[in-house]
């Protein structure tokens, strides 16, 4: 026997497949509805990419669980995604003091859990006081999106007070966040570990659980006497759908062909290069914008080779965002501007500041005494100018970009260490400034305290920071109770980060997803998670 | 035969004690922890004094502790889902034992087809040969996606989003058995060329027997044992490939888990999956070991 046959017949064989996927032809989209009118009834099939972990509220921010917890449960007040205005839900109005110490809220009458009890004041107010302070002996940590909280009173069954240390204006735009879904007062009141599991999340929401396979499959049911939509939504009532069933589905090809042969009618995190096929064979491609800091390279200053603001500064100047968006990416993803997407509150734009300059570059790394070797890697007193980071497991094709990156600055003698996103590796290794010198993430939430979130040194703290200008800064944002005031201060903070070259943005990072044509009412809170409420089936 | 049964009884216990310790000891040396990993999600804002309180929570307690727990069946909790390990993986092996039944039950008549097709013909011998080669280099991932992309996506065969349990089994069952038939298929092709160039081939044929009644009355009895050997070892292969299987079809089964507590390095679950791997392991092996002399009375 020819020992090239074998290969001769499997590159055959191979070809053979390739055919045949290749000829088949997509389902033609179906016909639209012939008017407008929503339909009730049917069940959605949302392929989902990864299963939901911890279920507790305040950790709803990973989109797995929000895309769960959003169907679920309601929030004290509705953000409106276009104008970003807080608007009312189940408070039906509110005051607050003018330093933004007290808030009140007035209640909607009539709303109840799924469980039949009643969600009133003190329902509300036993969720914020774990929300603000956490509780220690049930082991739940406090929210990130609550600051400065003291206590709440319930003033009648129907008025809610929260009282804070310090002025904390983020506060009514923290009622309205994914985090904030106002959960039964039986479920509050479990420990940790209980309030992760989904069967514990009793909510006031359109949907209620009607079945669950742990880390496959999650089956919601539309809640009947369902009635308190936020009151400027033009869908009142029960949810359309019947059903929704959600799926977990890692392999990104099987989301994208499922959705295009029919078989689910939405999914989400269709990566940069699916969206044309989905695109192709009729489907809507919806980016959805985060609205919040920006997915960038964030520097850490402690590092021993970073701490000269001038390497900071030319490994900015050695960035070419531009081309990580052209070759990796789509118009879906808008090169960044600043440190903020250009739809977060307080956005400046310091794309000047930010252009690609190798030559600039090149020039700072001289200065700061990194010389070119004879391997064209520089070095000082014998020491090589290599960084490390890691790649981020939620950011899309994050290997693919830090390569890009790694590339750019392999140019001017830079070397940047790409390690794989092995849990337990970067778990010990993130937290080291030295080890790990560059981050890779963005963080996502329609409010000036976003920037606080990422920045602040007892927050995510992704610069590992020891700027005590940096979180003054960020608390003074964080305390301002005038919205122009705070925007301008929101402003200063990002030409602080850009000018100390902390930050180097790449783009504003989307959420996508693959929508299929029968599907109408498609809506989203304002960070992109999908609300199925007003989703209905034109078939 | 008491005897070699007892002894061999003893090896297998001595082999699942040792995979205990060496995971155990494996997964303590690797850095980080699943507890680490669960709890230092930014959002939760969590000190590292608060994380180091919730650790001793799940503190198993040390290796005797621990291997203590696994005598009388405790496998401690999982620390990703606070769940019993034992009910996870009560939830994953039926799926899991179905999908890796099926692949093997496709995979080894599979393999008996290709080998005896194999001898039968010699216009398609090349070709047939080549066969396991091709098979045993797809990998599992690839040949799943283009299983489903063929299959379910452009002929519309099978749904993998939804449908019966049956129809959810067709694809994964395919792909898996692929990679388990071809070493059987290939060490079988083999041992019977090896038995057909025996010196008693041409006395039997001369006795007048046909081609095929010399196939599958003398070759083949002493084709299968080599042929056995190879089907108890591929239960790795079946465990190796249900993980990737697992995981491209969206089935939940303990290859899933796996992945995930991987992933997160969840401890305790992966020390019960080890285990639970090695004792399936040593109980086919065993089995194979049993049916020696039944097929082979020489080696009783």
């Amino acid at each position: 026997m020819s020992s090239s046959r074998p290969a001769i017949l499997s590159v055959a064989m191979l070809a053979v497949v390739g055919l045949l996927s290749a000829c088949g032809a997509a389902p033609a989209p179906r016909a639209a509805a012939a008017d407008g009118t929503p339909v009730r009834g049917g069940t959605l099939t949302y392929l989902e990419h990864q299963p939901p972990t911890c279920l507790y509220l305040p950790a709803a921010g990973f989109y797995p669980n929000g895309g769960v917890l959003n169907q679920l449960t309601d929030k004290l007040t509705w953000q409106n995604p276009q104008t970003l205005a807080v608007e009312p839900w189940i408070a039906t109005k509110w005051t607050v003091d003018d330093d933004a110490t007290e808030y009140t809220f007035h209640l909607r009458d009539g709303v109840t859990f799924s469980d039949g009890s009643p969600l009133d004041a003190s329902a509300v107010a036993a969720n914020f006081d774990v929300y603000g302070k956490g509780d220690a002996r049930l082991k739940l940590p406090p929210a990130e999106f609550v600051s400065n909280y003291a206590r709440s009173e319930v003033v009648n069954p129907r008025t809610v007070k929260f009282f804070f240390d310090r002025p904390s204006p983020g506060f009514l735009q923290g009622t309205s966040v994914i985090g904030a879904g106002l959960v039964s007062k039986k479920t509050i009141g479990l420990p940790y570990e209980e309030q992760c599991q989904l069967k514990n999340v009793i909510g006031s929401g359109p949907f209620t659980v009607a079945g669950q396979v742990v880390d496959k499959e999650i089956d919601l049911r539309a809640r009947e006497d369902y009635d308190w939509a936020p009151p400027s939504s033009q869908h009142q009532g029960r949810a359309y759908l019947d059903q929704i069933k959600i799926i977990v589905t890692p392999e990104d090809s099987v989301r994208v062909g499922a959705l295009t042969s029919g078989q689910a009618d939405y999914v989400r995190y269709v990566q940069a290069y699916d969206e044309r096929t989905v695109a192709a064979a009729g489907f809507t491609v919806r980016a959805e914008p985060t609205r919040g800091v920006n997915n960038g390279l964030y520097l850490r200053p402690d590092n021993e080779l970073l701490k000269d603001a001038r390497v900071r500064k030319a490994l900015v100047k050695a960035t070419d965002a531009k081309e990580v968006v052209d070759t990796l990416f789509t118009a879906n993803y808008p090169q960044a501007t600043s440190v903020l997407s250009h739809l977060a509150r307080g956005h400046v734009d310091l794309s000047k500041d930010l252009a690609h300059d190798p030559a600039q570059a090149a020039r700072l790394l001289d200065e700061a005494g990194w010389t070119k070797g004879a391997d064209g890697l520089r070095a000082k007193d014998g020491r090589p100018l290599k960084l490390g980071v890691f790649v981020s497991g939620p950011q899309p094709l994050s290997k693919q970009t830090l390569e890009l990156v790694a590339q750019q600055w392999a140019k001017l003698g830079v070397t940047l260490e790409i390690r794989p996103a092995d849990a337990g590796t970067q778990a010990v290794d993130i937290k080291d400034a030295q080890k790990t010198a560059v981050s890779h993430s963005m963080v996502g939430r329609a409010d000036q305290d976003v920037i606080k979130s990422q920045f602040h040194s007892e927050s995510r703290d992704v610069l590992l920071s020891t700027d005590k200008r940096l979180d003054t800064l960020l608390e003074e944002q964080s305390a301002l109770a005038d919205p122009a005031a705070r925007d301008a201060k929101v402003g200063e903070i990002q030409r602080y980060l850009v000018e100390h070259a902390y930050a180097i943005p790449l783009f504003e990072e989307p959420q996508v997803y693959g929508i299929a044509p029968h599907v109408r009412g498609v809506a989203f809170e304002a960070v992109a998670r999908p609300s199925f409420y007003s989703v209905w089936l034109a078939r | 035969m008491t005897a070699h049964l007892l002894r061999r009884t003893g090896q297998a216990l001595l082999v699942l004690w040792a995979a205990f310790t060496a995971a155990y000891l494996l997964l303590q040396a690797m850095p980080g922890d699943a507890v680490l990993i669960k709890f230092q999600n930014p959002e939760l804002g969590l000190s590292p004094e608060r994380i180091a309180e919730i650790r001793s929570y799940y503190d198993g307690g040390g290796y005797l502790h621990t291997l203590l727990g696994f005598l009388q069946g405790d496998f401690g909790y999982s620390v990703e889902t606070g769940t019993p390990v034992l009910d996870r993986l009560a939830e994953g092996l039926p799926a899991t034992a179905e999908l890796a039944g099926a692949a093997f039950a496709l995979a080894v008549p599979l393999a008996v087809l290709i080998a005896f097709a194999s001898c039968h013909s010699t216009r398609l011998r090349g070709l047939l040969l080549a066969v396991p080669s091709l098979m045993v280099s797809v990998p599992v991932f690839l040949l799943g996606i283009l299983l489903v992309q063929l299959f379910s996506f452009r002929l519309g065969l099978v749904p993998v989003i939804g449908g019966s349990r049956a129809q959810q089994l067709v694809l994964p069952v395919l792909t898996l058995a692929v990679p388990v038939s071809a070493p059987i298929a290939q060490v079988l092709a083999r041992a019977l060329d090896h038995a057909l160039a025996q010196p008693y081939v041409p006395v039997v044929a001369a006795k007048g027997a046909s081609r095929s009644r010399i196939l599958w009355r003398h070759a083949a009895r002493n084709a299968l044992p080599p042929a056995l050997t190879v089907a108890g070892l591929t239960f790795g292969e079946l465990v190796a490939g249900s993980v990737v299987t697992e995981t491209v079809f969206g089935r939940n089964g303990v290859g899933r888990l796996t992945e995930q507590a991987v992933d997160s390095q969840d401890t305790p679950v992966l020390l019960a999956v080890v285990v639970l791997a090695a004792a399936v392991f040593v109980l086919v092996n065993l089995l194979v070991d049993v049916l020696f002399p039944i097929l082979d009375p020489r080696l009783a």
